[in-house]
């Protein structure tokens, strides 16, 4: 019991995040999602960071690999269990003292697999009207689910307009029958 | 020995060993919701049409265009042969004595040939289904545009025997695909995605979480499809059991056609129902339709979630449980135990 309550008041102070902190991370995903912009992907980008070290990292990848689950913490998460088997870490206790940074609220696949990954705490941009898995379409991150790991918690709104008018971009693109933004000659 | 025994007798069934029942939206196998309103019986069967003009214009039953405004008594030895609905409780004027004076403005003789109101219990909204509209209409008569092919399928009838062959063929790959993952030590659990039109397996998947957390059999079979694309990005090739059918546009579309996008128009199979991330994985890979065996605890195509039938989600599709069910608990059931005996090692 008194080794639970100390790795709980452990894992606790391992997650006060400060603002620098947040900053510093919050502003690579972005450099992340930047990079999905200029290469026609959904501008999503995240980072996995587990006591002060990037473990994994990831955009949206999905029309490079014509996979449609190709989400940006897919790829991190992909990255992290890499991660793992090099540095020879027990991949489940890496995860619980993981930390993912990303522009848009997950969606509802990748926070069910957030859960199963057992990722405690998730720190995001902007809300996602259409797909979000943290409270704007479904609520998984908190849901009552026996076999999907454990709940986490979120940290909303870090840079939000930010990452909506990267999403409004993006998809004026997408819809070919928006107007076509004007190519200057400069 | 008991599993071993079934798991046998099961190999020897046929397609009729086994139904297909939709996976219907909440609003569609939701009970019926009523909502109270006056009525009151019409005893002078010569007046009806004018009161039903009057009542109309009166009180119009707004958002309840699926009621009937007149129903005949089902008292046989009624007096009366009719009944009219005057207004919702709600829309009533607040007395204490409910009379039709207290109801209606009194008007001349206008309301002539109405009896005492009563209260009746009506359904709030046009009924979906055919169970739904039989329930509707015990309340008071309803009108229904049915879904003929809702109905056929809540009967289990909405595919031939043909059609249920050729769905017993492809789930029984599935089931062998979850059997060469229990071997492997991983969960039993296969999947199948099918071209339809050209009743084609694309991929054949199974649980590979012993590599990977997430690799869920949908998910491997998502990956395997996006391989059949010349895309995807993990590596299955170990596994004999997981593999795909490259498509050749050429002999896909001879004219030129639209390449295969994703799981846009295909169907699934998989032997136990989809787990949030794989039911969402489905959404984002514009799958046709869903076939699973067995239900599962934390199941989101029915059990937990109706994620198919989402409001607010860009993609819906069709989900039909129950294809070899029994052969499909089977594999559940041989999860269940293996768990038990391996936690009871721990
Ligand atoms: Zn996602
Ligand atoms: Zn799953």
């Amino acid at each position: 019991m008194a080794t639970e309550e100390g790795s709980k008041a452990e894992l606790e102070a391992d997650f006060s995040i400060n603002d620098e902190e947040m900053k510093r991370w919050m502003g690579r995903a972005f450099e992340m999602a930047k990079d999905a912009l200029e290469n026609g992907e959904v501008p999503v980008g995240c980072l996995m960071v587990h006591r002060d070290e990037v473990v994994g990292k990831g955009r949206n990848e999905v029309n490079e690999t014509k996979n449609a689950t190709r989400h940006a913490e897919m790829v991190a998460l992909d990255q992290v269990l890499d991660w793992c088997r090099h540095s020879n870490l027990d991949v489940r206790s890496v995860c619980e003292r993981t930390v993912l940074y990303v522009t848009v609220e997950p969606c509802v696949m990748c926070a069910a697999a957030l859960r199963l990954m057992n990722i405690p705490l998730v720190v995001y941009g902007c809300r996602n009207e259409r797909f979000g898995g943290c409270g704007s379409v479904l609520d998984i991150s908190s849901a009552n689910l026996h076999d999907t790991g454990t709940t986490f918690r979120c940290v909303a709104g870090h840079r939000a307009q930010e990452a909506v008018e990267m999403l409004k971009t993006f998809y004026k693109q997408e819809n070919p029958n928006a107007p076509r933004p004007k190519t200057r000659k400069d | 020995m008991e599993p071993q025994m079934k798991r046998w007798k099961g190999s020897e069934c046929d397609a009729d060993s086994w139904v297909a029942y939709p996976i219907l939206s909440d609003e569609q196998s939701e009970d019926v919701e009523l909502v109270e309103a006056f009525a009151a019986p019409i005893v002078n069967k010569k007046e009806t049409s004018r009161l039903i003009r009057e009542l109309n214009s009166l009180y119009p039953l707004n958002g309840l265009q699926h009621v009937k405004r007149v129903r005949a008594c089902r008292n046989k030895d009624s007096p009366h042969p009719l009944e009219v609905l005057l207004c919702l409780i709600s829309d009533a004027p607040n007395t204490k004595e409910v009379s039709i004076l207290s109801l209606l403005p009194s008007d001349g003789d206008k309301w002539e040939g109405l009896g005492e109101p009563f209260v009746v219990k009506i359904p709030a909204r046009p009924p979906l289904t055919r169970p739904q509209f039989e329930l509707a209409s015990q309340r008071w008569p309803t009108s229904f545009h049915e879904d003929k092919q809702v109905t056929v399928a809540l009967k289990g009838e909405l595919f031939s025997p043909q059609q249920k062959a050729t769905m017993h063929m492809f789930m029984t790959s599935a089931v062998a695909a979850a059997r060469a993952a229990e071997q492997l030590g991983m969960e039993a659990v296969g999947a199948v995605v099918v071209d339809p039109e050209r009743e084609q397996v694309v991929a054949v998947g199974h649980d590979c979480r012993g590599d990977h957390p997430l690799h869920h059999a949908v998910m491997v079979c998502i990956d395997l499809v996006a391989q059949s694309q010349g895309g995807g990005c993990h590596r299955s090739d170990r596994y004999a059991a997981c593999r795909f059918t490259p498509t050749d546009p050429t002999e896909l579309h001879p004219e030129g056609g639209a390449l295969p996008y994703i799981c846009t128009g295909y169907d699934l199979y998989v032997t136990r129902e989809p787990c949030v991330m794989c039911a969402m994985a489905l959404v984002h890979s514009r799958i046709g339709r869903v076939f699973y065996g067995a239900a599962s605890a934390d199941g989101a195509l029915g059990t937990n979630f109706k994620i198919h039938a989402q409001k607010d989600l860009n993609h819906r599709f069709e989900v039909y449980r129950g294809v070899l069910s029994e052969q499909c608990e089977d594999l559940n059931m041989q999860d269940v135990l293996r768990e038990h005996v391996e936690g009871r090692t721990e």
